[in-house]
């Protein structure tokens, strides 16, 4: 866009044109006061504070020229004769605005004059005192006194709430929009609503249940005054005595920048912190207000150890002695082979590196994996790493010219921010297609919605493909120059039609033409991925991989995958090797280490953080098995009740560490508070162990090579970084800085130089940011490079043609897990949400409901060759026929039935009474 | 030098018939100043309501940081505080008080005021924390005035503390 100069008090500055005058001002560092305009929100004009003297140079109607004047400079006229609200108004050639005149002081002193006859003096009550921006204008630009008597103020009802997280107080309302603006355009919820007008206008919710929406949360940080406070917060602290504690979020693979505001050593609330690369200045509500288990009295506080049929409690030196002898003497009786560890994807990279070189190196054992293994979860298929979105990417930035293709996955019950950003970037002018067998909130947006039979996703991934090659929209540079199979492909592809793979898909072929051409011809194609998509496994997956490449949308900043695998750090779980594939020698993965248990080959496992037994209860049986096992957890779960030690463990608030999230940007999270009763950090804990072996019988500790399998006796200790004399966390940062590849700089120390300047941020920033977010000082972390991100690394096509999933009579439903963000699980704990949390049932289609006779809430039995299961029913109008979803939540008996991450289920009528679901 | 002598002991001698300016503490208290500033004591309103709302100014005005405010908000069946919100604990560390007044200004509801009471002294350390129940006078004992200050500088308190219920 050509550049506009134009002079505001006196300084002359140059910006974009369109920009409008609040935002022209503030790059010249000069503050116009607003309250319903947002940075981050449309302008509406709504509430006049930014009203200023705008000064244009005079045209002549006659000849439109501009007049001059005697000096020769343009004779200047304001604008409309009157003060203008610079939120709306563009700035233009040659005008030139006044903020400081006394006519807009008058203006300004009277707009807050005007907002004050109605708001209470409820200052010293409000949760939002101390960083309101009504109080903040007010001081610098409003009247000292009020010519209104404080006896004829409007009083509403206090509290009204506006949903069970957020309270309405009218009384305090200015009526600016803010909040309904940004579920309208940002969230895309348009749950919230002005009803009546005059003195009566007031915000309602539209929805039932009222508010519902997963960003709730946000609508309460720009609120400029304290209408709209949270239950999480309300009262709980004044905001000048909260200690903000830069941290990452540890629910989902966004890895929102967040705060974690503690006063004293309790966690006050949560906020945002500014991160354009990752979550601008949003969170959802499980971030802002799931962070309520870190404070429950039903923490893990001791180790514990099994005597009998009780765990007693411990000190940590016997706790670990006896870990390391048990394993010491499993290892010398049956062999490193014999033992196993799970670590959860949700733990942080020092935790999940010390953990894979605890088995590794000091153990000797290659069985180590990041999952629990359950009939139904999908194989982690990672294109992350190889084929991610290119070193650089930044989806704040992006818009027209982008194509995102959303495959397989549900945005907000997997990551919810991406919701937030995919919608961004379709209203900045990207296009967005979104291709899964079941309707998701993300059908919502101007997308393109594609929903293929269940099964059958990989041939609208291949129908994509061939409609690239046939309508030669291929990369073809950059597919001679790093793509190999090219003519293979097209050979394994000749005999098959758009048309005929759209028809196996059941879905329309011009759009899938369309998607086709949007994402190759677009200059930047991103594919995001997730839970279903993996479900459905390697077919669909490498024939994505295989569009990517053909439409050259990798190997460059804001083009490629991002993955949506569970956990919020699968990524660095990845990354740091926590995979039985990932070292020299393979090892058993989860699923096979309960048969191996089951058998007696395993004898003695780890698991930390993982609860196993609670997705798949039949897991207890090979537990049982087990000699021996360690349990690291915060909370006694259902898997530690059979362990032999349980090992608690410190909380995000109570340790530091780093995060990668879906992008690969490595965050780091600060300590928020002294660990809760004393636990030790994850990577603390094996470093403990991993001592305690290697001090208690030097000879005898012994380490499988993992070249050859060999087992040889000798210490352990050996190299420089087999020492394990680690103080801090970012002592193990620099050991991963220096081993896993790509981590480089990613040590404390070059996490830090990150900081900079944000987009937002401007000299006068309270008056936007003040009580939206945190500033980010604490850097907006590394992302590390992707496989493709290295020039001269080729890539082989590979996708071919699957056969479809036989018909079975006998079971004529697909069943599919779906994820739900409100899942119920233990981070859900003392939580303000824990009244949405989904209890388990099972969504069927309208017509197969029908068949069955079964009526919302009635129960059916699903049944399968693994097992059956009961259920109550909910009936989503909008799901193809013959599709059965039930979510993944606590207490859902995915296990009972899934024979693998795509079973076919019979299902039949149980009792058609009712039964409540919600 | 005897006259020096009988100099100084005439003097003795003429105070000893005047009225002693000492007093004999503990027995005898002296009277102090209105605005003397001594143990803070939480005030009500007249119809029994605790003053205090729980807002914490005063524990932000506190030079020695020696109060502590925990806020909750009130249950609309039984209230203490008039408004939604009330000080679940209030908490002053007598042996960091500097006596400076500070948290008088600071209340917006004259709920805090420095009373006359200065014999402030205990055994130990925890003792000195003076709670809410400490603090708080009994329903029966009165309820705040508009602090002399104000009347004397002839300026009226801030809204919420002209609220008499």
């Amino acid at each position: 866009m050509p550049d506009v100069t134009l002079v505001i008090d006196g300084q002359t500055v140059t910006v974009p044109a369109g920009t409008n005058l609040v935002d022209a001002a503030r790059t010249a560092g000069v503050t116009i006061p607003v309250f319903c305009y947002h940075p981050k929100l449309k302008p509406v004009g709504m509430c006049r504070m930014c009203l200023v003297e705008v000064w244009t140079p005079k045209i002549d109607p006659a000849t439109r020229q501009v007049v001059m004047g005697e000096d020769g400079k343009p004779v200047m006229a304001l604008m409309m004769g009157k003060l203008q609200p610079g939120c709306v108004t563009p700035v233009s050639e040659g005008m030139e605005v006044r903020t400081t005149t006394p006519k807009v002081r008058f203006a300004q002193k009277g707009q807050l004059e005007f907002l004050l006859t109605s708001h209470p003096l409820d200052c010293p009550v409000c949760d939002k005192g101390g960083e309101c921006p009504l109080q903040n204008l007010t001081m610098q630009f409003g009247p000292s006194t009020s010519r209104f008597d404080y006896a004829d103020k409007i009083h509403f009802e206090k509290p009204v709430p506006l949903g069970d997280l957020i309270y309405l107080d009218r009384e305090r309302c200015i009526l600016c929009s803010r909040c309904v603006r940004f579920q309208d355009d940002i969230a895309g919820d348009p749950v919230l609503g002005f009803d009546n007008r005059g003195r009566a206008w007031e915000i309602i919710s539209k929805s039932d249940p009222p508010f519902d929406s997963k960003f709730s949360g946000n609508t309460t940080d720009i609120c400029p005054v304290g209408a709209l406070t949270t239950a999480d917060f309300r009262f709980k602290a004044r905001v000048w005595e909260l200690r903000p504690t830069p941290s990452i979020c540890p629910h989902c693979p966004v890895g929102c920048t967040i705060s974690l505001d503690m006063r004293y050593d309790r966690l006050m609330r949560v906020m945002p912190r500014e991160n354009e690369y990752v979550n601008e200045i949003w969170i959802c509500d499980k971030g802002r207000f799931g962070m309520r288990f870190i404070e429950s009295p039903e923490r893990l506080r001791h180790p514990l150890i099994r005597k009998g049929d009780t765990l007693t409690q411990a000190t940590w030196d016997e706790a670990i002695a006896l870990v390391a002898e048990k394993l010491r003497a499993i290892r010398t009786h049956a062999g490193a082979t014999a033992l196993g560890g799970l670590a959860s994807p949700d733990l942080p990279n020092e935790d999940l590196y010390l953990f894979q070189k605890l088995f590794r190196q000091v153990l000797g054992s290659p069985n180590i994996d990041c999952c629990t293994g359950a009939p139904g979860a999908p194989e982690i298929i990672d294109l992350g790493a190889t084929l991610g979105v290119g070193k650089g990417t930044n989806l704040a930035n992006l818009g027209t010219g982008t194509a995102v293709l959303v495959v397989g996955a549900d945005p907000e019950e997997e990551a919810p921010l991406y919701v937030l950003r995919l919608r961004g970037i379709v209203a900045r002018g990207g296009d967005l297609t979104v291709i899964n067998p079941y309707p998701t909130k993300l059908d919502r947006t101007p997308a393109r919605v594609i929903h293929p039979r269940a099964g059958t996703e990989a041939f609208v991934a291949l129908a994509l493909i061939k409609v690239v090659i046939d309508e030669e929209l291929v990369a073809n540079e950059f597919v001679t120059r790093r793509v190999r199979g090219f003519d293979d492909l097209k050979a394994r592809l000749r005999e098959h039609s758009v048309a005929s793979l759209c028809d196996v898909a059941e879905v329309a072929e011009d759009t899938v033409r369309a998607a086709a051409h949007a994402f190759a011809r677009a200059e930047h194609g991103i594919i995001v991925y997730g839970r279903v998509a993996l479900t459905i496994g390697a077919d669909l997956l490498n024939a994505l991989a295989d569009l990517a490449l053909l439409t050259g949308h990798i190997g460059k900043p804001n083009s490629g995958f991002i993955p949506l695998i569970p956990g919020a750090n699968a990524r660095g779980a990845l990354d740091m090797g926590v995979r039985p594939g990932s070292g020299k020698k393979r090892g058993l993965s989860a699923r096979e280490m309960w048969t191996a248990a089951r058998e007696g080959r395993l004898r003695g496992m780890f698991i930390a953080g993982l609860d196993p037994v609670r997705d798949n209860p039949a897991v207890a049986s090979a537990l049982d098995a087990l000699e021996f096992l360690v349990v690291q957890d915060i909370f006694l779960t259902e898997t530690a009740q059979y362990a032999n030690v349980v090992l608690p463990t410190a909380s995000i608030a109570g340790r530091e560490g780093t995060f990668t999230n879906a992008e690969r940007r490595v965050q780091r999270f600060r300590q928020a508070r002294i660990p809760e009763y004393n636990t030790p950090a994850g990577w603390d804990i094996a470093q403990r162990i991993a001592r305690a072996l290697m001090s208690g019988n030097r000879e005898a500790v012994t380490s499988t090579d993992p070249t050859d399998g060999r087992t040889a006796q000798r210490p352990c200790v050996q190299t420089g970084t087999s020492t394990w004399d680690y103080v801090v966390a970012s002592d193990v940062a620099d050991e991963i800085a220096t081993t896993i590849r790509g981590y480089t700089d990613t040590t404390y120390e070059s996490l830090g130089l990150t900081r900079k300047p944000q987009w937002g941020r401007q000299p006068n920033e309270a008056i936007f940011y003040d009580g939206t977010s945190y500033e980010n000082m604490e850097g907006v972390g590394v992302q590390i490079a992707a496989e493709a991100d290295n020039p001269k690394a080729v890539f082989t096509l590979q996708a071919r043609v699957p056969s479809p999933i036989p018909e079975d009579d006998a079971h004529p439903y697909i069943l599919l897990a779906v994820p739900r963000a409100y899942d119920g699980r233990a981070w859900a704990r003392d939580s303000k949400l824990l009244p949405r949390m989904i209890k388990p049932h099972l969504i069927l289609s309208t017509v197969d409901a029908a068949a069955l006779e079964a009526t919302p809430g009635a129960l059916v039995r699903i049944a399968s060759d693994a097992g059956q299961a009961v259920l109550p029913v909910q009936i989503d109008r909008h799901l193809p026929r013959g599709l059965a979803l039930i979510p993944d939540v606590n207490g859902a008996p995915l296990s009972a039935v899934q024979t693998s991450p795509l079973t076919r289920v019979a299902i039949t009528l149980h009792i058609s009474e009712s039964v409540e679901i919600r | 030098m005897i006259g020096a002598l009988f100099k100084g002991l005439g003097t003795t001698l003429r105070y000893l018939f005047r009225k002693p300016v000492t007093v004999e503490y503990p027995e005898v208290k002296r009277p102090v100043r209105e605005r003397f500033r001594g143990r803070h004591q939480l005030k009500r309103f007249a119809n029994g309501m605790e003053r205090c709302i729980g807002c914490s100014l005063c524990a932000a005005a506190c030079p020695a940081d020696a109060i502590l405010v925990v806020p909750a908000e009130n249950d609309p069946a039984a209230p203490h505080s008039p408004g939604e919100r009330y000080a679940e604990r209030y908490e002053i560390n007598m042996l960091r008080c500097i006596f400076c007044g500070y948290c008088e200004d600071a209340c917006p509801t004259n709920a805090i005021v420095l009373e006359h009471q200065y014999e402030l002294s205990f055994y130990d350390r925890q003792s000195s924390i003076l709670t809410k129940d400490d603090l708080l006078v009994p329903p029966d004992k009165g309820h705040g005035e508009i602090p002399p200050i104000l009347d004397q500088l002839n300026r009226r308190p801030s809204p919420p503390a002209q609220i008499d219920l």
